[in-house]
């Protein structure tokens, strides 16, 4: 498996990506282009590809994954809201609804400081390298992996959800946080910021595809790449595998975590369902469907999963499951390694033999 | 002379009921004049008519048995001839019951609220003694257990030796020990002290704890030694009990995980394959469990108390048949590739959860409670052995029994073990490795089935129940190593315990945290599990 | 020079089966020692433990009378200057075949070398494995006996002081079996051990300075490849059969 599907379809993405873009920044300065209510779905879909990223950069290149990414994601949702929500408070002086719901006049004390954003910044990097840091470091150290790592990260998505879902957490309980009414001092439900904030989703995405291709083709990357294949040769050729898997690790989360940050002003609600394990187990489909170990895989799985998704809730929202289950079943067989096959046309006969190479490395 | 003797007798003996009743009619007499009086009589009356019910004779009683209840309802009448009771037909004397009319310069006597409280009780006391059906009996002693410790003592006795219904005896003979303990002789209320310990739960411990403001407690140093005993004999019951019931609780939730986790052991020992359907195969048991009760109650409902022994078999063959359908289609494509089939099986389970929501609905099921698994035994203190959670328990140990023993005396469990330990070897030696897979695949979803099966008296059943169960299911897998019987059992003996005792603590969503951290705790220690097969590099 | 690998006592165990019995073993610098036995005989777990992939239940290892191996992590080993070629070719199938030997010479996280010295020694490696024309090929596209080589390459990079050879010459043809020969003797060095488990009798009788034959665990008999040939219990236990 070569580490980036070509130079050239990597190009072509970046190009549509900073496109897209640019279509943005347009329909914000002129009333040519997009409406606020596809520029939201975009927006929507470009943060929903940044997270994808972050599971491929651990799924796709160092063989490690994880079904709880979204606690990650709901981290920096989370922290977002609660700055959104503060901040509105500040502007407007109008208390949050689960507030109201829950009879409080003020802010918990851990509130304090979150209508500041690099502050709330600041709280979301800190979490996010602190729950991935400590729980990377105990499960590569027990040298933990595979399927049982796989299970124990939705054990733990799930537990964060349960305790989400509590209403006196201060966090907005089962019903969630909502009413995001400024951000950045801007009224959030304008056409412009709307559309703005869609803009900063794709670029984030651009650059983070950037970032990602950076680091896999310097010496980290090739490390990673080792790391994958045989983890073991590596190890005994002198190299701390387990700190190279810590740093990625707790990198993909707080680009998970980035990407929750982009997600939820767009969204304009974050609840406990961010967190189910059902969530966190799409993201990894999303990233096998578009084919693992490509980053372009991982995005264009993300987008054309997501979209299907948005246009069935309208249209016929009870067939949505159904169709999911069965475009998995039929790339898990069909497609071993996504729709990244489909274009280099390597159908996989099921009942023929497949190559081992491309099996190896999932037997740890 | 003699013949004087006998007459002199015979003239005593004539006059005797006469005398007698003179003087009933003048207890009488006193006691209606007494109704009619002012509130410190009326107070008194209502004093003697709960000394009626006690001492009184059977006339007595019955005659009083309307009067209390009749003043409580404002349907007596005081006037110059005495009193009389209003009833819809006419008016009755209050003495003679016999009718007569009521003047209409009769008052009715209006009740303190001392005094109404008096007259409920003797209208109660009197129900207990002469009142014909139980129901109305029950009633009044549920009025009279509030005032247990100011009632005549010989009333409840009394009553409990009149008492017909058995099961209102027993409850009669504990307000009597109640108002036992209030009784002004010591011996008694040391006797009532010890009968009231020997069956230690929590409103013995309050009955006796009240009694240490009593006045006794501090004068009398016997009396003082037996309540301190007493005390301690039933706090000890108590946490006897406590003990009991969590170990209880834990074994019968240990029952569930173990048959939701022992399918799912087995398979990811045998093909390394993790099956996120694991959960939905446990739904559709319970689902099959409810099917075959539907269809029971329809053509034969006289055996519908059984459908749960009946639908053992059903639920195993089709959850199995479903695990074989899937193992053939599906996951004999992904052996190797462990983290393909986790998706594949999610996807597997997305499509289960769906189909059975748009077939029957969202809402959970209802089931019959059939008799064997209704109700249970009081063993010590608050703990109740109930039936449902005995069954859930028995048949998690019978699984056990046929798993193990299919696992160590079966040829097929022999091939099982050989692929699980070594898939290429056991190959070569001519197993046909794929007709195990698809056999043990059949075997572990046809477990889930049963574990369904189990839960369906226990738990809620809908289209989403499997979730609760996978999560859970996995940790026990995970911790107790994979593939192995022993591991499971103990993994889910330990989980299933662990949760029970956290969750009156600090609730149901603590324990699972803790839980979870004792895992990946104990992970970093053992990564392969309680009991894992260790095996070299290969 | 010295002892090389000094093996103390060591007993490893895999639930209640024992793969090495209280074994000691002694290799020095500049020695070939070839390490043969029957299958089950326990000489891949004792380069399991030496690598430090295997924890012994009981025993001591040390490398080069420094190096604690029982106690040290596979990559602290590995830094001492302990290099291992598994027996089944363990390569990267996503790396290319230069990005293999790169990795290989700089040993480490930290950089080792420089960048023109690294460049040189690559070219070097890539030479003697006879892989120079395929260096920018991916491994996953060589031949069975190419990723032989090219692991046997990655491994040399690092001019390892103590090289643990486990059945280099299995599945090669004749020709590629010279090759090892003269590759084995191109690299005894004075301070080099070099520790080869083979079953190839030829191969160890023109590589090895001296034998240790293992028997269920235990050292059955050691000394040279002739007097092995010659030992009644070595024919009866292994070479004979």
């Amino acid at each position: 498996m070569k580490p980036l599907a070509s130079h050239h379809a990597f190009s072509i993405l970046l190009a549509a990506v900073l496109a897209v873009a640019l279509l943005l920044v347009i329909s914000i300065a002129t009333p040519f282009g997009l409406s606020a209510y596809v520029a939201n779905t975009v927006g929507q879909l470009a943060a929903f590809a940044v997270l994808a990223l972050s599971l491929d950069l651990i799924w796709g290149y160092l063989g490690i994954l994880s079904l709880g990414h979204g606690l990650f994601f709901g981290i920096g949702g989370y922290v977002v809201a609660m700055h959104l929500l503060k901040h509105s408070w500040q502007v407007t002086g109008k208390v949050p609804d689960f507030m109201q719901f829950m009879g409080w006049s003020e802010f918990p004390f851990y509130w304090a400081g979150f209508g500041f954003f690099p502050y709330a910044l600041l709280v979301a990097v800190a979490v996010t390298l602190l729950i991935s840091g400590v729980f990377g470091y105990v499960s590569f150290r027990s040298r933990v992996g595979g399927v049982y790592f796989a299970i124990i990260t939705q054990a733990l998505v799930y537990v964060a959800m349960l305790l989400m879902f509590r209403n006196d957490t201060g966090f907005g309980g089962n019903n969630g946080m909502t009413g995001f009414a400024v951000v950045f001092g801007w009224p959030i439900e304008l056409k412009s910021v709307v559309i703005a904030m869609s803009a900063v989703s794709v670029l984030v995405l651009g650059m983070i595809l950037l970032g990602c291709r950076l680091l896999l083709e310097s010496r980290f990357g090739i490390l990673m790449i080792a790391t994958r294949d045989d983890e073991v040769r590596l190890r005994t050729l002198g190299y701390e595998t387990l700190r190279l898997k810590l740093v990625v690790w707790c990198l993909s989360a707080l680009i998970a975590a980035l990407a929750g940050m982009l997600y939820v002003p767009q969204v304009g609600i974050i609840n406990p369902r961010l967190l189910s394990p059902e969530l966190s187990l799409e993201i990894a489909v999303w990233v096998a469907i578009g084919g693992r170990g490509h980053l372009i895989g991982a995005v264009i799985g993300a987008v054309l999963v997501n979209a299907v998704k948005f246009w069935l809730s309208a249209a016929a929202p009870e067939l949505w499951p159904f169709i999911l289950s069965g475009l998995i079943v039929l790339v898990v067989l069909v497609f071993p390694n996504g729709l990244v096959d489909l274009a280099k046309l390597k159908l996989v006969r099921p009942m023929g033999a497949k190559r081992l190479s491309s099996e190896t490395t999932e037997l740890h | 002379m003699r013949r004087l003797l006998v007459a002199v007798v015979f003239v005593v003996a004539a006059c005797a009921p006469t005398l007698l009743s003179a003087a009933e009619a003048t207890d009488r007499a006193e006691l209606i004049g007494k109704l009619c009086g002012d509130t410190a009589s009326l107070g008194d009356a209502g004093r003697a008519l709960t000394g009626i019910a006690a001492d009184g004779s059977p006339d007595d009683r019955a005659w009083a048995a309307q009067l209390a209840r009749a003043v409580i309802d404002r349907k007596l009448t005081c006037d110059a001839k005495g009193a009389a009771v209003v009833l819809s037909e006419g008016s009755l004397d209050a003495l003679s019951r016999t009718p007569r009319t009521v003047s209409e310069a009769g008052r009715t006597p209006l009740l303190s609220l001392k005094n109404r409280a008096l007259f409920e009780t003797a209208d109660a006391a009197l129900a207990l003694r002469t009142a014909p059906d139980v129901a109305r009996r029950a009633a009044a002693l549920r009025t009279l257990e509030r005032q247990a410790s100011s009632l005549p003592e010989h009333l409840l006795e009394a009553a409990v030796g009149q008492e017909s219904d058995p099961a209102l005896k027993a409850q009669m003979m504990a307000v009597a020990q109640a108002a036992a303990l209030n009784s002004p002789d010591p011996a008694k209320r040391i006797a009532a002290l010890g009968r009231i310990a020997a069956t230690p739960d929590r409103r013995a411990l309050t009955q006796v704890r009240a009694l240490l403001a009593d006045p006794a407690y501090a004068a009398n140093p016997e009396f003082k030694h037996a309540v301190d005993a007493a005390t301690l004999t039933i706090s000890r019951g108590i946490a006897v009990g406590d003990a009991l019931a969590t170990l209880y609780s834990g074994l019968s939730f240990a029952s569930i995980l173990f048959m939701a986790a022992i399918g799912l052991a087995v398979i990811f020992g045998l093909m390394g394959v993790i099956n996120l359907a694991q959960g939905e195969l446990i739904m559709i048991g319970a689902y099959i469990t409810w099917l075959v009760q539907e269809v029971i109650r329809q053509f034969a409902p006289s055996l519908l108390d059984w459908y749960l022994i009946l639908a053992i078999p059903v639920a195993f063959v089709t959850t199995a048949a479903i695990g074989i359908g899937l193992e053939a289609v599906l996951l004999r494509h992904l052996y190797r590739r462990p983290l393909m089939s986790l998706l594949a099986t999610w996807a597997v389970s997305l499509f289960l959860t769906n189909l059975v929501r748009v077939t029957f609905g969202t809402q959970n099921l209802n089931f019959v409670t059939p008799f064997y698994v209704t109700g249970g035994v009081p063993v010590i203190g608050d703990f109740i052995f109930t039936w449902n959670r005995m069954f859930a328990i028995v048949f998690a140990i019978l699984t056990l029994g046929i798993t193990w023993g299919l696992m160590r005396l079966t040829p097929l469990g022999l091939n099982i073990r050989a692929v699980t330990q070594n898939r290429i070897m056991a190959g070569c030696l001519g197993i046909p490795v794929r007709r195990v897979d698809m056999m043990a695949f059949g075997l572990g979803s046809g477990l889930a089935g049963l574990a369904g099966l189990a839960l369906a008296p226990i738990y809620s059943v809908n289209p989403q129940m499997g979730q609760n169960f996978i999560i859970d299911s996995f940790m026990v897998v995970v911790l107790g190593g994979v593939g192995t019987i022993v591991g499971t059992v103990v993994a889910a003996l330990g989980i299933g315990q662990v949760n029970v005792l956290i969750e009156p603590l600090w609730g149901a969503v603590a324990a699972k945290v803790i839980v979870l951290l004792m895992i990946i705790a104990f992970l970093q220690w053992r990564p392969e599990g309680l009991f894992a097969i260790k095996g070299r590099r290969k | 020079m010295g002892v090389a690998l000094l093996v103390d006592t060591v007993t490893v165990e895999f639930g209640s089966f024992r793969a090495v019995d209280a074994l000691s073993l002694a290799v020095d610098f500049g020695e070939v020692r070839a390490v043969i036995g029957p299958n089950g005989a326990g000489k891949t777990t004792l380069l399991d433990v030496v690598s430090g992939i295997t924890r012994p239940k009981q025993g001591r290892v040390i490398f080069d009378n420094a190096t604690d191996i029982t106690r040290a992590s596979e990559a602290a080993i590995a830094l001492a200057g302990v290099r291992r070629k598994f027996q089944k070719p363990s390569i990267f199938e996503g790396l290319s075949v230069h990005q293999h030997i790169v990795i290989g010479t700089q040993g480490g996280l930290r950089r080792s070398l420089a960048q023109g010295a690294l460049v040189e020694r690559v070219d070097e490696v890539l030479d003697v494995v006879g892989l120079a024309d395929l260096a920018h090929r991916s491994a996953s596209e060589l031949a069975h006996g190419q990723k032989q080589w090219l692991e046997i390459g990655m491994v040399l990079a690092s001019n390892p002081r103590l090289l643990m050879l486990d059945e280099p010459v299995a599945g090669l043809t004749e020709e590629e079996t010279e090759r090892t020969v003269a590759l084995v003797r191109r690299l005894k060095r004075s301070d080099r051990a070099i520790v080869v488990v083979e079953h190839d009798m030829d191969f160890v009788d023109r590589i090895a300075d001296r034998v240790t034959v293992l028997h269920e665990g235990r050292t059955l008999f050691e000394g040279s490849m002739a007097n092995a040939r010659a030992d009644e219990r070595v024919v009866d236990v292994y070479l004979g059969r």
